[in-house]
């Protein structure tokens, strides 16, 4: 458990890694939190005042429907924080089993595979996702597949990259002169080294992943209203931001918010996976010269998603 | 070079041809029938027996592979079938729209790495100063920002509150001076140039600094500098040139990331581009229009990846041809 205490107190003296995940932890609480205590429910419609600015009794102002604004973003982060989760999470395991597989088998099976991984990285992600929602449609589920579908290829590379080193470690052909099976020496000995970049990887892959989400439910191919999410708010607000004669004046207090959680979120996962990324053994990760993380932009390649 | 060059563009003739098989399947494969909207918009022009005239004239009950091979033929001769939603060619309704999105992309990669190279120089030449940090945390900033989000703030100041700029369109003005053209197409290309733009310069800035703080760890920087040229010159003449060559080649690679950026900036700014095209063909089940928009993605994908080859062997002597 050392490792573990080393990497904890590098990332607490990390001030912006600690700060971020302060502000996500307090996003998934308020999320978690407000729908519940309000006053408001997300589909109470106060008719009395549409297009209400920030006051008092609606700190974000309501909607063209009456809706208190403040507690759809939050109950909207309940869905695209979970979304942004439970797609990098997916991806990560989809690409750590990928990566796994290819720089352990070698030979063939790595040059087909990633291969496959190059070609899927070079296509720009929209369009892709497009397709993908055009065939499964929206919902929460099919989201998260799509994301997961089409997030996993940097923890690919970047796992395959630190296995290829790891494969030529003391430690790994003690384990094989000891006798171990293939199987045992990747579960018992690899995998365990791996779990590090793995984390950061999928810290990394919230924050693209909720990027992803936001504009695809801006394309209106993501989570649908009347369920709100950060990006289908950010779609409605469009209507709006013009008005009837394009004057100014319009409910601004509509695209702000929303957007402005997003940039919240995304920022404070960036600054927590960056933390964690200096605090892990700066060896380990960049023991290979072949190794993806050596490269800057590669594992956060998918973040540029728009 | 020559010769290599002509390998290269030999070899991704075949990859294409697969990845067009794959897109065909794909988009047949997709859900829905265009023919069956059409006759439920219009029941009573739409005979039944007219849908089994034109799913026989479009090979529609063939095998797949049948039918691959028919579109194959076709869109060799040139034809790339009818729009659905716009009623038109598909062949005359892109090449009405592909210059405007060349426009945008082009000039927003341009911005990009004019704006990232000083900054990303800068910063390595200073490292952990406090421009350094700053640049740093603004490319945070930007990796962050929701672009879709960040294009409304600019619509919504410099379009609808002070006025300035232009919220949408390629154009206003049909007629005048050429200068009041160019002017006029100028106000509406910035918005939405410099938001397409931003996250690359992000991930740019980050790549220069990089790339050049390894180059200035060299034996021939410190030989350089012991030889008594200045700061300067040796950032600039000897560090830069080795610096830009991995930053030239992530710069051609990103280029297809710009026309997948093209499809959220081109909806958001209404620019009559590919991107929106590509985004009303998914939306609105128009599947000629969807398979032609993806073949030319391809093609530009394929194509940015062979520039960035092609160019690091022409930058960078060490990289061999055969």
């Amino acid at each position: 458990m050392s490792y573990w205490k080393g990497v904890w107190k590098r990332v607490r003296h990390h001030k912006l890694a600690v700060a971020g995940f302060a502000v996500f932890a307090m996003l998934v609480l308020a999320s978690a939190i407000v729908p519940v205590i309000s006053p408001h429910h997300v589909d109470d419609m106060d008719l009395e005042s549409l297009f209400a600015p920030p006051s008092r009794s609606h700190p974000f102002g309501t909607d063209e429907l009456g809706h208190d604004v403040f507690v759809r973003i939050m109950y909207g982060g309940r869905i695209s924080l979970f979304v942004g989760v439970a797609a990098a999470t997916s991806s990560a395991l989809i690409g750590t089993a990928v990566g796994l597989v290819s720089g352990f088998a070698g030979g063939w099976v790595d040059s087909v595979l990633m291969r496959f991984t190059d070609m899927m990285l070079s296509v720009p992600t929209i369009p892709v996702l497009l397709i993908g929602a055009m065939f499964l449609g929206s919902g929460l589920a099919n989201i998260i597949i799509i994301l997961a579908a089409f997030g996993w290829m940097p923890t690919a590379r970047l796992v395959r990259g630190v296995t290829l080193s790891l494969r030529e470690q003391p430690f790994v052909e003690a384990a094989r002169a000891a006798g171990a099976s293939p199987v045992r020496i990747l579960v018992r000995h690899m995998l365990p080294n791996l779990i590090p970049i793995v984390i950061v990887a999928a810290t990394l892959g919230v924050s693209s992943a909720i990027l992803a989400e936001s504009a695809l439910s801006y394309l209106g191919l993501g989570i649908q209203p009347p369920t709100p999410s950060w990006g289908n708010m950010l779609q409605r607000a469009m209507d709006y931001i013009l008005g009837a004669a394009g004057e100014w004046g319009q409910p601004w207090w509509l695209t702000v918010f929303p957007g402005l959680f997003i940039l919240l979120a995304v920022l404070s996962v960036n600054f927590m996976g960056d933390g964690l990324r200096d605090a892990i053994d700066p060896r380990l990760v960049l023991g290979s010269p072949h190794s993806a993380a050596a490269s800057p932009t590669s594992d956060e390649r998918d973040a540029s998603a728009g | 070079m020559g010769a290599y060059v002509v390998r290269r563009v030999a070899g991704a003739i075949p990859l294409l041809i697969l990845i067009s098989a794959i897109v065909f399947t794909l988009i047949a494969l997709a859900p829905g029938d265009p023919l069956l909207t059409m006759r439920m918009e219009n029941p009573r022009a739409v005979s039944p027996e007219a849908i089994d005239r034109l799913r026989a004239h479009y090979h529609l009950d063939d095998p797949l592979p049948v039918r691959y091979l028919y579109w194959l033929k076709s869109v060799l001769e040139g034809d790339w079938g009818y729009s659905s939603t716009y009623k038109v060619p598909v062949r005359d309704l892109v090449i009405s729209r592909v210059p405007n999105t060349l426009v945008l992309t082009v000039s927003a990669w341009l911005l990009g790495l004019i704006v990232a190279l000083p900054i990303g120089i800068v910063s390595a030449a200073k490292k952990y100063s406090a421009f350094d940090y700053a640049a740093t945390f603004a490319a945070f900033l930007a990796l962050s920002m929701p672009p879709v989000w960040f294009g409304f703030l600019t619509i919504m100041l410099f379009g609808v509150k002070l006025k300035w700029l232009p919220i949408g369109g390629v154009a206003d003005l049909a007629t005048g001076t050429v200068g009041a053209l160019l002017v006029d197409r100028l106000k509406h290309i910035i918005l939405p140039m410099t938001v397409l733009g931003l996250v690359q310069v992000a991930y740019w800035v980050r790549y220069v600094r990089t790339s050049l703080l390894e180059v200035l760890g060299m034996d021939y920087i410190r030989t350089a500098k012991a030889k008594g040229l200045g700061e300067r010159k040796v950032l600039l003449k000897h560090a830069m040139r080795n610096a830009l060559i991995p930053v030239l080649t992530i710069a051609a690679l990103d280029i297809p990331y710009f026309f997948g950026g093209a499809v959220v900036v081109e909806t958001v700014f209404s620019w009559p581009g590919m991107g929106r095209l590509m985004y009303q063909a998914v939306i609105g089940s128009d599947y000629n229009l969807a398979l032609c928009c993806l073949m030319l993605l391809a093609v530009l994908t394929i194509a940015s990846n062979l520039a960035a080859d092609v160019l690091y062997a022409v930058v960078d002597p060490r990289v061999s041809y055969s």
